[in-house]
């Protein structure tokens, strides 16, 4: 039994790390761009990130499946490189993980970045640092709590994510079978006891989650 | 040490304004200052915080040229425009935008970059002796009041050691009392120093303490450059003259002759002869012309008679119609007589206190000509 609902849960908790990683990563530089930058096709940018909050993520999982399949662009790629086909893997539902919860660590850092005073960023360009130090010593600390607060959106939603990973990972045990789908699969197979253990523990390591990052937001 | 500014700036309504359309403020303003302190003077939204953005580099002219001290921080021709980092500069925000995350010493240490920390340390250390809060090294900005936020942006902009230091409005949100402190300790500051100061303020009072020089803005331009006595006492366009108090302004005024030897005008204003200072124009043409209140001197009644026996020359009778209490003096607003037009009388308290007059009183009054201002 412990191994049933292990192995989901290290699934899970490594797919939620990864995708987080790279999403906080790309997530502030794309916000930083969106809440300081004029340029033209802003609008288009802004959408685009926003997009997958907005689909059904059966969609963003078809379009994902075309994009990552053997003859999509980011498959051959990554076929090239490795060998291996991408989808049905544990890389693939990553990869779903990062592009549902990117807008939600953008809109959040975005909004933050876009309330620091520009008068304190001036502030520090005219005591001679330039924009890259000035974003990174001032602008993000004083953001601090918006990026922390998207980070954790992040997490969760990479945690909670179903639709997209069924639609590139599928649902296989041991290697794709994250936490949702496992706790899908064992309610369709009639395991209401696994099914309600690994409901039980999800929303535990979720609460406990929340509750460790908020705490460190407020520090 | 000098300043040289010559620059042009469009805005539009819109944010993405397209050329062509007529720009909703457009700047157009050429001054230098040296090394002492010069104020930037006019009211809001007459072109002295772009100006001065502009300076620091905060704000890109759309043509023009800006040097300091010989270097070129911008010139639109050589396609020169320094980044705000790479121009020496200290600059005041009204706001005193503090980092908010850093205590004192670690705002006053940000713009030491490349220094050693022994050295570092040191330099904070003058900084803080030098504004006068050593006790305040570890505190943070939220922790400190509107006079002393200030003093910590002072210190943070002086500290990297700027050829020039730009103060926007810095006192203007804080009391009197603190405000008035502050203003003597930067002027000593600035005169131990020996650093070039460009200082804005819209506050007439300010700017007339603070300034060595002053250059006076008004709709994106600079209307007048000179010390404060020449703004103060001889401004030259009616915008100007408003701004620095003269509350009495009558343009309807006709030129009627000239004294002998141009010493002097005679001018048809307020339903009367008036003699007032000599301007260049002929006889027939219509000016304007000013009196500060303080300026207008009240006769006493006692004695009126010799006194127009002896000098008729800009006599006014009147009926006051109100006084005004402004602290240290009441403001009285007197109808006169000949034209029923209202003259603002200025008296010290205990001038007014000593004549025993009041509302619905007679007086007398005479404007010298050596104070008023025709243009």
């Amino acid at each position: 039994m412990f191994q049933v609902v292990m192995s989901p849960l290290l699934l899970t908790l490594k797919i939620a790390a990864v995708s987080t990683f790279f999403v906080t990563f790309l997530g502030i530089l794309i916000a930083y761009v969106l809440a300081k930058k004029e340029f033209s096709g802003k609008w288009l940018a802004d959408a685009l990130v926003t997009l997958p909050l907005i689909l059904p993520p059966t969609v963003t999982g078809y379009i994902l499946v075309i994009l990552l399949g053997k003859n999509g662009i980011l498959g051959n790629i990554f076929t090239e490189i490795t060998g291996k086909g991408i989808l049905f893997t544990w890389q693939a539902a990553a990869i779903a993980a990062f592009v549902v919860s990117l807008p939600l660590m953008v809109k959040t850092a975005a909004s933050a970045i876009g309330t620091v005073d520009r008068s304190v960023e001036e502030a520090a360009r005219i005591l001679g640092r330039n924009e890259l130090e000035t974003a990174l010593f001032i602008t993000l600390p004083l953001a601090k709590k918006g990026v922390i607060a998207g980070c954790i959106l992040s997490f969760a939603r990479a945690v909670g994510e179903f639709g997209a990973t069924l639609m590139v990972a599928g649902n296989i045990p041991g290697k794709t079978g994250t936490m949702p789908l496992s706790i899908y699969g064992a309610y369709q197979t009639g395991n209401n006891e696994l099914a309600s253990l690994l409901v039980i523990v999800l929303v535990a390591i979720s609460f406990l989650t929340i509750a460790a990052t908020s705490r460190l937001a407020e520090k | 040490m000098t300043i040289e500014v010559d620059i042009e700036k469009e805005f539009y309504g819109r944010k993405h304004g397209k050329k062509g359309e007529n720009p909703s403020f457009s700047m157009n303003c050429s001054f230098d200052a040296d090394s002492g302190f010069s104020v930037l003077f006019g009211c809001s939204g007459s072109g002295k915080t772009t100006a001065l953005r502009c300076i620091a580099g905060l704000e890109i002219p759309d043509a023009g040229a800006i040097k300091i001290n010989g270097s070129i921080y911008f010139d639109s021709r050589k396609k020169i425009n320094l980044p705000p980092q790479k121009r020496k500069i200290g600059y005041m925000f009204q706001e005193n935008a503090l980092f908010p995350h850093m205590n004192v010493r670690q705002n006053i240490e940000f713009g030491l970059k490349g220094l050693r920390s022994v050295e570092k340390t040191k330099r904070a250390n003058e900084m803080l002796v030098l504004v006068g809060i050593e006790e305040l090294e570890f505190a943070y900005p939220d922790e400190l009041s509107g006079g002393q936020k200030q003093k910590v942006a002072l210190a943070r902009a002086l500290a990297p050691d700027p050829e020039i230091l730009l103060l926007d409005e810095p006192f203007s949100s804080l009391d009197t009392v603190v405000r008035v402190k502050l203003r003597k300790e930067l002027r000593m500051i600035q005169k131990g120093l020996g650093i070039p100061v460009i200082f804005i303020t819209h506050d007439p009072v300010e700017a007339f303490t603070m300034a060595d020089r002053m250059i006076v803005f008004d709709g994106g331009r600079v209307q007048q450059t000179g010390s404060p006595e020449d703004i103060f006492y001889h401004p030259k366009s009616r915008y100007l003259a408003e701004l620095v108090g003269f509350s009495n302004l009558f343009d309807d005024a006709v030129i009627e002759g000239h004294g002998q030897g141009a010493e002097c005008t005679f001018l048809w204003s307020l339903g009367t002869g008036i003699t007032a200072p000599y301007i260049e124009r002929t006889a027939g043409e219509r000016v304007s012309w000013g009196i500060r209140p303080e300026n207008i001197e009240l006769v006493c009644r006692k004695n009126i008679h010799a006194i127009r026996k002896e000098n008729r020359k800009n006599l006014f009778d009147g009926t006051i119609m109100s006084v005004v209490n402004k602290g240290t003096s009441r403001i009285m607003s007197l109808i006169l007589a000949e034209s029923e037009d209202v003259l603002k009388v200025e008296v010290a308290n205990r001038v007014f206190d000593s004549l025993k007059i009041e509302t619905g009183d007679e007086c007398t009054v005479r404007l010298r000509t050596s104070d008023m201002i025709v243009f």
